[in-house]
């Protein structure tokens, strides 16, 4: 699993939670809501990503993060915390 | 003639009353002051005897977000009984038509409130859903039966089970919502329709809301019961505090 690759399944929700917005324009350096989200499409977003990658992040260090791409790195810090516990490819 | 008390506010004008749930800083979640309002401005305007409709409506961007964590924790630990779905009642049992005007998201027993009503109205961009289940404890509220008045039982199942919150825009062509509409179009859309039914006489509004809202008002006497049955178990059960916890933590 890449950076890019936890990003784009982000953006893939972002998308589909926004009207009218398309993956290529979506600036990771930007928060959800400079797109328009309000605060339960960004539930859902980061929900839906946590649920496709497998990870949960605790509410207290979700709310800290400022941006897309910070969101993505933290998913992935979490998704390596994972896969290291479980080398055999289990959970 | 319009009184404010704070958190809901009453207006009539030509047989149209208006509610307003306007508890900006409880961000219309029902808390029990709230729920006390509320339920005492539905019942005032029940009596009233020369209104010919009735539209509720909430904040923008929140029409009724459901229970606030205070009064879950309590309910869940039995310290206090819930009161709100008397809300439910008082507006199902409202004499002449209701729209509700659901700009803002809606959600739990706040989704369960605004289907209460005979027309609804929603938002495109505001989410739409039963959060009971992401909390580990059974819908209440009626949300059992209440989803059916809008939703086939399909979907209506699916969004009590899977406790998403969709948005307003994917129901477009697979509801019976009244309106789906920009979150800047509903309220005028609901006035709209007010004007029209506020033409008919009283007594004949009166007449036809009973015999339209019977069959719904059944069917919530019938579920209240089995949804308080379904928390007496569901409510003892595993790690709903912490879930709770989690939902509100968002």
């Amino acid at each position: 699993m890449t950076h890019e690759q936890v990003t784009s399944v982000i953006i893939k929700h972002l998308v589909r939670s926004i009207d009218e917005l398309t993956p290529e324009t979506v600036d990771v350096k930007k928060s959800m809501k400079d797109y328009g989200a309000n605060s339960l499409d960004i539930v859902e977003v980061v929900s839906a990503s946590m649920r496709e990658l497998k990870v949960k992040v605790p509410r207290a260090e979700l709310a800290t993060i400022t941006n897309i791409d910070g969101l993505a790195t933290v998913l992935l810090r979490v998704w390596n915390e994972k896969q290291a516990a479980a080398p055999n490819g289990a959970g | 003639m319009s009184e404010s008390q704070g958190r809901v506010d009453v207006s009539v004008a030509s047989g149209i009353v208006t509610i307003g749930m306007c508890d900006v800083y409880g961000r219309n979640a029902l808390s029990g002051p709230f729920v006390e309002e509320l339920l005492a401005a539905l019942l005032a305007v029940g009596r009233m005897a020369d209104s010919r409709v009735v539209v509720l409506f909430g904040l923008s961007d929140v029409f009724c977000a459901g229970a606030n964590l205070d009064v879950l924790e309590k309910v869940v630990a039995g310290e206090v009984v819930p009161g709100d779905h008397l809300l439910s009642k008082a507006l199902l049992d409202m004499p002449v038509p209701t729209i509700a005007a659901m700009e803002g998201h809606a959600i739990g027993g706040g989704l369960a409130l605004g289907l209460c009503a005979d027309i609804s109205i929603i938002a495109r961009e505001s989410r739409y859903g039963c959060s009971f289940m992401n909390m580990g404890f059974t819908p209440g509220m009626g949300s059992t039966r209440l989803l059916e008045n809008v939703l086939s039982p399909a979907i209506a199942h699916e969004l009590l089970y899977s406790g998403e919150r969709r948005r307003g825009a994917d129901f477009e062509g697979r509801s019976g919502f009244n309106h789906i509409l920009p979150r800047a179009d509903v309220r005028s859309k609901a006035y709209e329709i007010a004007e029209r039914v506020a033409d008919k006489p009283r007594v004949a509004l009166e007449a036809l809301k009973r015999v339209l809202s019977a069959d719904k008002r059944r069917a919530f006497e019938e579920t209240r019961a089995t949804e308080t049955l379904m928390h007496a178990v569901s409510f003892g059960e595993g790690d709903i505090r912490q879930r709770i916890k989690d939902n509100y933590g968002q």
